[in-house]
């Protein structure tokens, strides 16, 4: 209960890595509402990687262009940003016009691209000489590392996110479930898409860039399977998978503090607990309801 | 003569360029109650959604006599493409019908709510508007998309197989549900089918599907036993 206690004033020493991580946890799961419902998970593994990549890519760009880069300043991190949104947004949209065009399957397409970008940035890691723990750390994703101006542009953008995605909800939803009817009534289906794959864009590289790969992946993912279990509405949907991620996040932040564990593991460990009662506990109601139960 | 609302002028569609049908010239009429017929793989469906311009038209012209983007078509798809995994109840299926009339920034209000409650009345499906969408049967979830299609407001009906898969029950309260929207508001409705009995008693033409075109001509006409003997080599069961 003193941890509790402790995590919640205002002059905790790691408020901003608690709001990164819950906001973070909140808003992942309603981008990843989307690729739950396009049924497009795995590529919540592979764009993650990518902005890595874009990430190391943009420093090593950034060397043999304009020459060393100092660390810690706000110039790297909004060199940062600029490689991972580039990699993501433009990884996204050459596998989403693949997957019209092409005739591989769509996991071959999502292995390749997490293998090459796996690739490319431990590549593009060594290339760059000047490369040290801390640009490893951005890399990764450090959230214990926030400060109040990354705070400050992850709430913006993360703010701009939400209200995108539940202003234009109307639009998403009708290209995602029938994108034919949405033809038909002349919409501009192209547009949308773009508007939510750049939103799944930012989203990534900001996600990536605060809590890592591996964080952003599991509340791309966990959050809105275990919602999907228990809603039957298109908003409560959303909105229950982002309680849970934002849920999730923040007992993860006070179970990683209070017992010394490494937080984006313990974030996602716990949205996984929840997702395996979740799943229980519907498998056991559906057994209790079916009629061989009865008898 | 009866008003025009579609007229195909030597018209070719077909996929990545390559034409499946071709020399299509007919017209669909106001008011016109019209099954699309043919062998399997023959292109009914090719040619629905040439006519919802789904597909392009690689030759020819496809004259539409009313406003598309102001009352576009209603479109019923086969219910085996949408995707089980969106959690929507049968009355958000329909909400959807009124996305057509709606700008960006502005979301289905009371006005729209109403609406899409009365097009399921009109399917006989009012009592299940709450339910999830994919909990119910096969022909009531062809029924909702015929109120979402409904709730469009549109002039003319484009129905892909909307008695497939579904029980000798269910279809036939399916085609009375569309006899009696046409009858009743004179609504325009072309349906693919491969159940000439069902449709039989009710179109009033048939465009035939074969041989890489199509030809329209009166019901009696199109589906005398002989032409169906000939095309498929025994009577119509279907």
């Amino acid at each position: 209960m003193d941890t509790l206690v402790e995590i919640l004033r205002p002059e905790f020493i790691l408020r901003d890595a608690l709001v990164g991580s819950v906001l973070v946890g909140a808003v992942c799961p309603l981008v990843g509402v989307y690729f739950v419902l396009r049924r497009m998970i795995f590529l919540g593994v592979a764009l993650p990687q990518l902005s890595a990549a874009g990430i190391a890519f943009a420093f090593v760009a950034y060397r043999l262009v304009v020459g060393p880069h100092e660390h810690g300043n706000v110039n790297e991190r909004s060199l940062a940003m600029a490689g991972a949104v580039a990699f993501t947004l433009g990884g996204i949209l050459v596998l989403a016009a693949l997957e019209r065009r092409g005739r591989e399957t769509v996991e071959a397409r999502i292995g390749v691209t997490y293998a090459v970008a796996a690739a490319l940035t431990v590549l593009f890691l060594v290339a760059d000489p000047h490369g040290d723990a801390q640009m490893v750390n951005l890399l990764k994703g450090d959230i214990l590392a926030t400060t109040s101006a990354s705070l400050g542009v992850l709430a913006w953008a993360f703010g701009a996110v939400v209200v995108v995605l539940f202003a234009f909800r109307k639009e998403f939803l009708l290209v995602s479930f029938d994108r034919d009817l949405a033809v038909v009534f002349r919409k501009r289906v192209g547009l949308w898409d773009l508007l939510l794959y750049l939103a799944i864009g930012v989203t990534i590289s900001l996600g990536v860039m605060t809590a890592g790969p591996l964080v952003t992946f599991g509340f791309l993912v966990v959050p809105p399977l275990t919602a999907r279990l228990v809603t039957r509405r298109m908003l409560s949907f959303s909105l229950t998978a982002a309680g849970l991620g934002a849920t999730a996040a923040f007992a993860g932040f006070y179970c990683a503090y209070r017992f010394d564990l490494p937080l984006g593991p313990t974030e996602v460990a716990l949205a996984s607990l929840a997702l395996g009662a979740v799943t229980s506990a519907t498998m056991i109601g559906q057994w209790m309801a079916s009629p061989r139960s009865a008898t | 003569m009866p008003n025009e609302l579609i007229r195909l002028h030597d018209v070719s569609v077909g996929y990545e360029g390559r034409a499946v049908l071709n020399h299509l010239g007919f017209a669909v009429e106001e008011g016109e109650f019209l099954a699309l017929l043919g062998p399997n793989g023959a292109g009914k469906t090719t040619l629905l959604r040439g006519l919802l311009g789904l597909l392009p038209v690689l030759g020819g012209r496809i004259e539409y006599h009313f406003d598309r983007a102001a009352t576009p078509p209603g479109y019923v798809p086969q219910r085996e493409t949408l995707d089980p995994i969106f959690p929507l109840t049968a009355l958000e299926v329909v909400l959807m019908g009124t996305y057509a009339r709606l700008r960006p920034l502005r979301h289905a209000g009371r006005r729209e709510r109403t609406r899409a409650a009365e097009c399921l009345g009109q399917v006989g499906l009012d009592a299940v508007a709450a339910r999830p969408f994919w909990s119910l049967s096969g022909g009531q979830k062809q029924r909702v998309l015929i109120a979402r299609a409904l709730a469009s407001e549109p002039r003319l009906l484009l129905l892909d197989e909307p008695t497939a898969g579904v029980d000798p029950g269910a279809a036939a309260v399916i085609m009375d549900v569309l006899f009696r929207l046409n009858r009743d508001q004179a609504l325009t409705a072309v349906l693919v089918t491969h159940q000439i009995r069902l449709v039989r008693p009710l179109a009033q033409a048939v465009i035939w599907v074969d041989g890489g075109t199509a030809i329209k001509g009166p019901t009696a006409e199109m589906l005398a036993p002989e032409r169906i003997l000939d095309v498929f080599g025994a009577p119509a069961t279907g």
